[in-house]
């Protein structure tokens, strides 16, 4: 049975005095209750608790899953130790929780039982529950998050509900008979009373005036008769009606009062629901983030698809998530200002209604984020009281949206500002280096061009001095613009299944161009994998490293390996040169770093940030070591992701006359 | 032999400055053009031998002026374009251009890529069943290839990548150019495909893979058979 820990402290180390009480957390708005329930009890009885939410596989989606981790993130803050079991049963995994941390409670939330196989079935899993941990049992009642729809019952129903009142003014008739023959007791209409309250009470006033009539005709037929009638007895009728009446009166008391009470439920679930939604959009970065949030929430709310649309490019909607039949909707241009009007007001919730969607405008503080769309399926209308979730839900949903384009907006900003500094360091450190070069070509040409002519040999100098200083000036432009690229995203990697080979060959065979053969021992293994790289940025970032090695150890032959890694290709590119002391190993990869006894090597300390830059847009990583024995040993991890190519046709038949073509 | 004539179609006039001097100099007579359609016009009128052909133009894009040139000429084209321009290189190349030199470049390149460009437009491949450079020896009507002597045991694929490479020695060869003659239409797109058995004739042929003489690399656009 797998186990772990989610976050948080463990509830191992306890004191031994004080058994925990273990408090079962599902996954739905109303576990809160369950979580102030444990925290209340631990405080009032002073010991430990622990909060496990049982993770029966296959009985739970993602996003129940995520919303019980939040529940145990919130018993966590409130001093809960907390533990997320998978189990086969809920029931299995309590019992290992309870027996593991030695509880003496287990605290549950129980739905009120649909029906008897219910009760059962509840009562069976704490019967195992006692038995196998001897622990007491605390069932937390968790009403429904909503008064069940009163309306609306249909025909079978309905004979039910005449049948039941038949029934209990059946009881009543028999019991105020017993009465009146046992006990001699005259009290038959306080006994109807009670039995017309609590039909009133059950189904609804609706029900109480029939009940009451059959009440009525129920004593005028059994027990009238029965008694000796006298003129005066009307009194006892009289009697009856009074007793009736004050019936309805308490039942209109109660019924307020439950009212009331369904009221505050209908709050309290809202709160919950506030809570649940605050915490899932506070964690989305993106319009889609949280439209899937939206979404999922009114599906759990509503039944119902929900999804947001945002004005996108050309005066079109962008659907979010995608809804496969959205209803044909007028453009944002025409069904933004019908809108329009309720956006600044304090109530911005006014529906629209379209085929069999509604829209509610989202409207945030800055005007209208977009629409909030609803389709709800047919013949299951929208109870009124759940027109005041939806609307929490628009109100959030635009909070969300709003912040989300906040959060963008000031990334964007940061990044202007960053490239605005990075522009302004680089004229400042650049101007010198391309100064210098500058300085040299200028000043061979206008002696070369003086009239007195010069020595062959110094006319020869002059002229290598022109293509050297150009060339270098050449190389510092291309890296300046390929970092700059780079770095402001305008470079992807355009990634191909390459052999490494070729792509250490051509680096050699553009350095070497430059300056004949090099002292570079290349250690590739043949049955190294195709790497998914961008052929010409890799070049780059070898050219870089191979120049950088070279030009610190001119003397001993640098080293370039490769081999493959589970899930990676690793390249190293060791020197046997001073080496980077331990402080630089980050800093190396900086924008003009340069260590102090490189400044006169003509470098402006762009080499390796490109190197960075290339590896980073390759999702690989870069970094640098000492070698042993000395020197500098530079390490390139490059991911192996997707599945590489096959191989193209079999082909390894050495060539006859007869298999060409 | 009279002295071949090189038409440049180049809108910066310090290119002109250096490219005139430096090819007149070594026998060639140059005529200049500073836009697409003067380059256009002066081609029709005095049919040069070779074309420089600068792929940024003020007026008319590169792809066009190749495009048109293409329709009546097949005299070879040298494209010039600057460093990151590899798409348009390549486009270049499949639309007809021979090869393509990159900014910025030195005279002996420049004089190279002319050199082998005229050497194709006057001799056909058919006309040398035999190639040599350096120690690889390739006789494309015996279908034998040998280094230093030393027979070279091909397979059948890999030996048309290499016919098709020497078809075009000394010149640029194109993903898609090579892609097409070795595979035909399953290739398409099917870079890799070039890049296995690059490795496997380069393992064979090369004396070290990882500094190819003879098969170089052209980093995003394709192969070249050095001839030099």
């Amino acid at each position: 049975m797998g186990k772990f820990k989610e976050g948080g402290p463990l509830p191992d180390p306890l004191p031994e005095t004080a058994q925990p009480i273990l408090v079962a957390l599902g996954s739905e708005a109303r576990t809160l209750r369950l979580v102030h329930t444990g925290f209340r009890m631990a405080r009032e009885q002073g010991c430990p608790w622990v909060a496990v939410h049982v993770a029966v596989p296959g009985w739970e989606t993602a996003v129940e899953a995520d919303q019980a981790r939040v529940w145990l993130q919130e018993a966590e803050e409130m001093g809960a130790g907390t533990a997320w079991v998978k189990a086969a049963t809920v029931c299995d995994g309590l019992i290992e929780e309870g027996g593991r941390c030695g509880a003496s409670q287990v605290v549950m939330g129980a739905d009120r039982p649909r029906g008897p196989w219910d009760r059962l079935e509840h009562s069976r899993a704490q019967e195992a529950l006692r038995r196998s941990l001897g622990v007491r049992i605390v069932t937390v009642p968790l009403d429904p998050p909503l008064p069940r729809a009163a309306a609306a019952r249909s025909g079978a129903d309905l004979l039910g509900l005449v049948l039941a009142v038949g029934v209990i003014l059946g009881m009543c008739s028999v019991f105020a008979a017993a009465l009146a023959v046992v006990a001699g007791f005259p009290g038959i209409p306080p006994v109807f009373a009670l039995g017309v309250g609590y039909i009133a009470h059950r189904w609804g006033r609706a029900f109480s005036a029939p009940a009451t009539a059959a009440a009525l005709a129920l004593y005028g037929l059994l027990f009238v008769p029965a008694l000796p009638l006298r003129p005066g007895d009307w009194s006892n009728g009289l009697y009856l009606a009074a007793t009736l009446v004050v019936a309805q009166m308490v039942v209109l008391l109660v019924d307020r009062l439950a009212q009331e009470t369904r009221s505050l439920h209908r709050r309290e679930a809202e709160t919950m629901l506030l809570t649940v939604l605050g915490r899932a959009l506070g964690r989305c970065a993106t319009a889609r983030e949280v439209a899937a949030v939206l979404a999922e929430r009114a599906l759990g709310l509503f039944q119902a698809q929900a999804w947001l649309m945002v004005p996108g490019p050309d005066d079109t909607w962008l659907h979010l998530p995608e809804v496969p039949e959205a209803p044909p909707c007028p453009r944002p241009s025409e069904l933004l200002p019908r809108f329009g009007g309720a956006f600044h007001r304090d109530d911005p919730f006014e529906p629209l209604f379209l085929d069999s969607c509604s829209f509610v405008a989202l409207a945030g503080q800055g005007g209208s984020e977009g629409l909030l769309g609803l389709r709800l399926e047919e013949g299951r209308p929208m109870l009124q009281e759940s027109w005041g979730l939806f609307q929490s839900l628009a109100v959030q949903g635009a909070l969300a949206l709003e912040r989300v384009r906040w959060l963008e907006e000031a990334h964007q900003a940061r990044l202007d500002t960053e490239s605005e500094r990075l522009r302004n360091t680089l004229l400042g450190a650049v101007s010198h280096d391309l100064r210098t070069p500058l300085a040299a070509i200028q000043g061979a040409a206008t002696s070369l061009l003086l009239p007195d002519p010069l020595p062959e040999a110094t006319r020869l100098d002059l002229l290598a001095m022109i293509r050297d200083e150009s060339e270098r000036l050449a190389r510092l432009l291309g890296d300046l613009l390929e970092l700059t690229r780079l770095q402001s995203g305008g470079i992807t990697a355009q990634k191909e299944w390459q052999l490494l080979d070729e792509v250490v060959g051509s680096a050699l065979q553009r350095l070497e161009a430059r300056s004949g053969p090099l002292p570079i021992q290349v250690d590739l293994p043949q049955d190294l994998p195709l790497v998914p790289l961008d052929g010409a940025l890799m070049e780059q970032v070898l050219i870089n490293l191979l120049g950088n090695a070279l030009r610190h150890a001119p003397l001993s032959p640098v080293q370039l390996r490769a081999w493959e890694e589970p899930g990676s290709v690793q390249l190293e590119i060791a020197d046997r040169g001073p080496g980077i002391p331990a402080e630089f190993h980050q800093r190396v990869f900086h924008k003009f770093f340069r260590m102090q006894r490189d400044r006169k090597d003509g470098g402006v300390g762009l080499g390796l940030a490109i190197c960075g830059a290339i590896v980073d847009i390759h999702g690989g990583a870069i970094w640098v070591e000492d070698r042993p024995g000395g020197g500098a040993r530079f390490r390139i991890s490059l991911p192996l992701d997707g599945v590489p190519p096959s191989p193209p046709e079999i082909d390894t038949q050495p060539m006859t006359l007869e298999t060409l073509p | 032999m009279t002295q071949p004539l090189i038409l440049i179609i180049e809108d910066e006039a310090s290119l002109r400055r250096f490219l005139v001097p430096t090819l007149a100099n070594h026998d060639y007579q140059v005529l200049t053009a500073a836009t697409g359609s003067d380059g256009l016009a002066m081609a029709r009128s005095h049919n040069p031998d070779i074309i420089l052909l600068d792929l940024g133009l003020p007026d008319l894009d590169g792809g066009e002026v190749l495009r048109s040139l293409r329709q009546w000429s097949r005299k070879p084209i040298l494209v010039i374009s600057a460093r990151a321009q590899e798409k348009e290189k390549v486009q270049a190349l499949d639309l007809g251009a021979d090869d393509y030199l990159t900014k910025p470049f030195g005279a002996e390149e420049l004089l190279a890529r002319i050199r082998v460009a005229l050497r194709h437009a006057t001799q056909a491949v058919a006309d040398l069943p035999v190639l040599q450079c350096g120690g690889l020896r390739l006789d494309l009507e015996r279908r034998e290839v040998s280094m230093d002597g030393n027979p070279v045991r091909l397979t059948p694929l890999e030996y048309r990548l290499l016919e098709a490479l020497a078809q075009r020695a000394g010149k640029v060869a194109t993903h898609a150019q090579l892609l097409n003659e070795v595979w035909g239409p399953v290739g398409e797109g099917q870079t890799h495909y070039l890049r296995i058995y690059m490795g496997t004739l380069r393992r064979k042929i090369e004396p070290d893979a990882t500094r190819p003489r003879y098969l170089l690399t052209e980093p995003s656009i394709g192969y070249r058979l050095n001839v030099e």
